[in-house]
Order: C-alpha cells, then structure tokens, then sequence
C-alpha cells in the first residue's frame, strides 16, 4: 500500500495461506490480494490449497478463499477452480452461494469458456430465496450484459417480472441500469418500460431510484424518438422530476439533474427551453462542476432573441473567472453558441464582431485561434460588415503593444494575424 | 464496477488501498497521489463527483468521494454503478468501521489495517457490491472475530515463527530458489533490522 513491493515474499505468504487457522489464513489471503498477480511464478502453486479450502467444512475459510481469490485470479486458476465454484453456487449457506456468484463474474472474464456451463445455474440464482444472493446474480448478469448486451435479450422477461415484484433499491436500480442499455437493441422493450417506470417515478421515495429511472426514460425516448406524440406526457413527467432534482439544495442532486437534462436536451429541446431560467440561475453556482453542466445545457437553448442576453450574461463571468481552464470552457462555448447552425441565432454580426474583439482582451487563453478564426469566417462571408470590421481590426493593430507586451505566448497572436489579415484582404475601407 | 477504493488523510497518506484491477506499484502510487490533488481542491460544499483522473482508466470512469473529518474515502466506479447507490455505500461503510471500531478515527485505521480490509471484504468482492446492508456485514464480522478469539488470536502464534523473522538475516536467503522448474530469482535486499 505505501509502495513497497512484497513480491520476494510470495511463497511466504502461500505457507500462511496453507495454514490451519482461521487467524493466520486470512492473513495470508489478505497479503495474497494486495499483492499476487498474473506474472506471480508461485500462483499455481495456490490451486490445490484453494481448492481444499473452497471444501472446507467451516464456512468462513471457504469465504475467506473466495474473497482472496477473487483479488488475483488468472486464466489458469479460473480454469482450474470453476467447477468447485460452481457447485458452491448451490452451497446451504446463502453467505457462500453469494460470494460463489459474485466470483464467477471475474472467472468468466478470465476463462470466457466457463460462461455456457455455469449459466443454467445463475439463471436459477436470479430467483434464489435469499434477497443477498438474488441481488448478487443480478449484479453479475447486469454486468455481462453491459458487455454484450445481444446474448441476454432473452432474459429481458425474467427481469420484468424481478422488476415489477423486487422491492430491494439496489436491485431495482441495476435492473433498470440494464434495460437502459438493452433498449437501443430492442425498441419494443422500450415502450413495455415506459408504464412501469412511470409508476416507479410516482411512487418511489429512494432518490438514486428516481434519478435513475429517469435516466432510463430518456434512454427509452431517445431510441423511440420517431416523434410519436404520445410519450410528451413521459417526457413532461422527466423534465419536472428533473426539475425538482435542479432545484433541490444538495449539490449532488443538481449535479445529476442538469446531466439528465443534456440528455434529453439532444432529442427534444423544446422541453427544455421552458426552464432556462433555472440553468441560467445554476450558472451563478459557487460549484464549477454545475457551471461546466449548466453550460453544456445552454448550447441548445438559445434563440435569436435570447442570445445576446446569454451571451452578456456569459461576459459577466468570464469577467469573473478565476480558473484559466473555466474561462476558457466559457470562451469556448460563446463561440460555439454564436456560430452554431451557420450563425443562425445571429441578427447583428457588428455586435458579434465587438463581443469577439472584447474577448482578445483575455489573458492567457490558449483558444485564440477560435477567435481568429471566427473574425476570418465573418469577415469574409458578411459582406455588409466589412467596414465595421476593418475599422475595429485596425484598432486593434494600433492596440497591438499592448497584445504583445503580455508575458505569456498565448495564442493571442492567432488574432493579431487574423487582424492583418483583414486590413490587407479589405484594405479598400481603411481609412 | 467498482475499479478501486482509496482512503487518504488531508495529507495525501494512504490509509486504505484496494485496487480490483491490476496495476503496476509506480502506477497505484501516481493514481493516489493524482486523486488526492484533484480531491483535495474540491470545497466542502460540492457535488460529490469527479470526472478525470486520466491515470486510473478511460472516459467512463468518475471518482465518486466522501470527506469524513480527516479522512477521504474515494470509490473510482464505472457507468455501471449508479452514483448516488456509490455514495450512499460509502456511507454504510463508515458506519460499519464506526460501529466495529466504536467512535472510529484514523488512528484506527492505521493500526488495525487489517481489520478494515477484513471489513471491506464483506461490502465490496472483487469489484462489485456484496452486501449493502449494515447489520449483516457487522454480524459476518463478529462471527469471525468470536472464531479467531476461539482460535487464541495472533499471540498464539507458533513461537518458531516469531523468532524466525526476529532472526531473519538477508544476505543468507538464497539467490535462487530452484524447484522442479521454477526458477525464482530472490532480489538483492538492503540490511533490515
């Protein structure tokens, strides 16, 4: 854990492992964990001791060996020790069936082939007496299924029914992460989920529950998203939960609020355009996570009237910003707002070309290219502006010193050439 | 999945941790170091969430971490854990070290190492959650604390052993461990007293 390495101590550390007492085992599968690996030569030598531990009477070595084992297990062991884990999947004790099925997730990993055989059985886990080894199962296939979401479709039934019928937070939240992945492939899935999850939503007081489910909503709608009008109930129920999660007081849950809302800002931004006010009151956070969030939020919810209020609102902070990585990030985004769909939220480019001459007055910004390269493209395609910008680019030369007198090679520079550029090119309206 | 928990003081000191993935020791010292500097900037009033950290993993990665008195507890999970389940676990992991320790401290954690991986072990296997719930991983802990009691605990350790690594003398240890056809190479280690 300091650093130092332990790997001249390894076959020490398989003799405390062989070791009678319960005490010193555990010791040694704690030293085995923190320290053996794949390139450890002594490994094969740990088989047949774990093996007589997996068998052994007291429960508790045999857990302690799976714990342990499950820290440092490699192709050759998982080959070797899968069909002792298997049949402790059906162990008496639901301690060591939940650890046996939390394991062959990472034996599958290692040894792929050990997947087909030991399926049956973790199917049956999914519908095990004990709430701890259901949720164990839940959590290994919901794994696999993340991977290769194909293969488990079939399960998608199963899972309805665990679902609708499982009170237990944890599982239902893997559960509904899972269908969140699976309903891409399946979009008839998606519209089974929508009324349960609806109900869920109402009814659920667990807010990971509820974020979650909202998620998945999402999920749902966007691959459904060939406009059918009856889901806007759906996607109005998201927004205002979404809401709520904005405006609470926990940082946290705004955090997550606003990453929703970009979510659903993609497929559907009318939706959300109805709440700009809130994002436009998250940007004053004190958090710089929210702000990032809030951000990303703006891009689609601009109009041709609201711009230039966003965008004066966005100088205030940049005015403001301490960070130079925020300031940029705002940088950034004014450009992308201003520039996106051809310029199309644009009425008046002399003010655009103001708002952009005012930026280069940024110290140690690494965008000036952006803002180069924006004064170029405006330049060149708005004829009627020429004059305006030729004027403003030849103050900006004669304010030149002061540009690059700034200790820092920034990329202010990227401007100074673009300003030239736009003199010579135009030069008919110099005065 | 879980990808590693971390536990360090206001100091950057380890205090616990466990990686489910393997990585090179330089590698684990630089992703703890790398947490605690990104850590250490947030203020106490944030969200509990980090993206970044571009050591420990690729985009889907997010540090999910809680600031207890002197201590931070960092889980770095993947887009299959859902947060605020993380953050909540980390909560039943401090109960459980409280109510195991009574009023626990970072003192105990430096002193009974062990015994908070042994907790650990019951809340996380491997990478994923096994158990959430407080009173079945005190009482799996408890179990096993009354059977090493049974057992006569660490001081009835066999007296050979004791004296064997007060005697340890490195120079002698052999260059090279053969058997069958292992061939171990044992490094060359400075004196230790």
């Amino acid at each position: 854990m300091l650093g130092y390495d332990i790997s001249w101590a390894a076959f020490n550390i398989i003799e405390v492992m062989s070791a009678s007492k319960f005490t010193f085992k555990r010791i040694g599968y704690l030293a085995a964990s923190q320290s053996f690996h794949e390139g450890t030569d002594v490994i094969m030598l740990t088989t047949n001791q774990i093996r007589k531990d997996l068998s052994s009477p007291s429960q508790y070595d045999t857990g302690v060996a799976l714990t342990g084992l499950s820290c440092f297990v490699t192709p050759d062991l998982a080959r070797d020790l899968a069909n002792d884990i298997m049949t402790l999947m059906s162990h008496t004790k639901p301690y060591i069936r939940k650890k046996a099925v939390l394991i062959m997730y990472k034996v599958f990993l290692k040894y792929p082939e050990s997947l087909r055989p030991a399926f049956p059985r973790l199917k049956e886990k999914l519908e095990d007496p004990d709430p701890g080894v259901q949720s164990a199962a839940v959590n290994v296939i919901c794994e696999l299924a993340r991977r290769n979401p194909k293969n488990y479709l079939s399960l998608a039934p199963l899972f309805f029914k665990l679902m609708t019928s499982s009170t237990n937070n944890w599982v239902l939240i893997k559960i509904i992460k899972l269908f969140g992945a699976l309903t891409p492939l399946e979009p008839r899935l998606g519209k089974k989920l929508i009324e349960p999850l609806t109900n869920l939503i109402h009814s659920t007081s667990a807010m990971s529950l509820l974020y979650e489910c909202v998620n998945t909503v999402i999920a749902v709608l966007i691959s459904l998203s060939s406009g059918m009008p009856n889901h806007s109930a759906s996607i109005q129920l998201c927004v205002q939960k979404l809401r709520i999660l904005i405006e609470d007081s926990d940082q946290n849950l705004k955090y997550l609020g606003l990453l929703a809302m970009s979510k659903i800002l993609k497929t559907h931004p009318k939706s959300v355009q109805s709440h700009k006010d809130l994002i436009l009151q998250c940007l004053d956070d004190k958090d710089e996570s929210i702000r990032l969030r809030a951000l990303d939020l703006l891009y689609g919810m601009v109009s041709k009237k609201n711009l230039m209020e966003i965008v004066k609102k966005l100088m205030t902070h940049v005015d403001k910003a301490e960070g130079t990585t925020y300031r940029d990030e705002l940088l950034t985004k004014i450009i992308d707002i201003c520039s996106q769909s051809n310029y199309q939220y644009i009425t008046n480019f002399e003010w655009y070309i103001s708002i952009l001459v005012e930026l280069t007055r940024l110290e140690g910004t690494r965008h000036g290219h952006l803002i180069a390269a924006q004064m170029l493209d405006v330049a060149i395609r708005v004829k009627a502006i020429r004059k305006f910008a030729v004027s403003q680019m030849s103050a900006l030369l004669d304010s030149a010193h002061l540009l690059a007198s700034s200790t820092q090679r920034n990329g202010i520079c990227e401007v100074l050439y673009a300003a030239a550029w736009i003199c010579g090119e135009f030069s008919e309206h110099l005065q | 999945m879980i990808q590693a928990i971390l536990v360090f003081n206001n100091h950057g000191k380890p205090r616990l941790v466990r990686f489910y993935q393997r990585f090179v020791k330089e590698i684990q010292q630089q992703i703890v170091r790398e947490t605690f500097h990104l850590v250490l900037k947030r203020d106490d009033n944030i969200c509990n969430f980090l993206e970044g950290g571009s050591l420990i993993g690729g985009s889907d990665y997010k540090l999910i971490y809680r600031h207890y008195a002197t201590l931070y507890f960092v889980f770095c999970v993947d887009s299959s854990e859902s947060e605020l389940g993380i953050l909540d676990l980390i909560q039943v992991f401090v109960e459980t070290l409280d109510k195991c320790f009574e009023n626990v401290c970072e003192l105990d954690l430096i002193f009974h190492m062990d015994k908070v991986h042994y907790i650990l072990q019951e809340v996380v296997m491997g990478g994923m959650v096994l158990e959430t719930n407080m009173n079945e991983i005190v009482a799996q802990i408890e179990a096993q604390n009354r059977l090493e009691k049974s057992e006569g605990g660490l001081s009835a350790a066999p007296a050979r052993a004791v004296s064997a690594v007060k005697n340890i003398n490195l120079p002698e240890i052999p260059r090279n461990i053969n058997i069958g056809d292992l061939n171990i190479k044992v490094p060359n280690l400075s004196q230790f007293v």
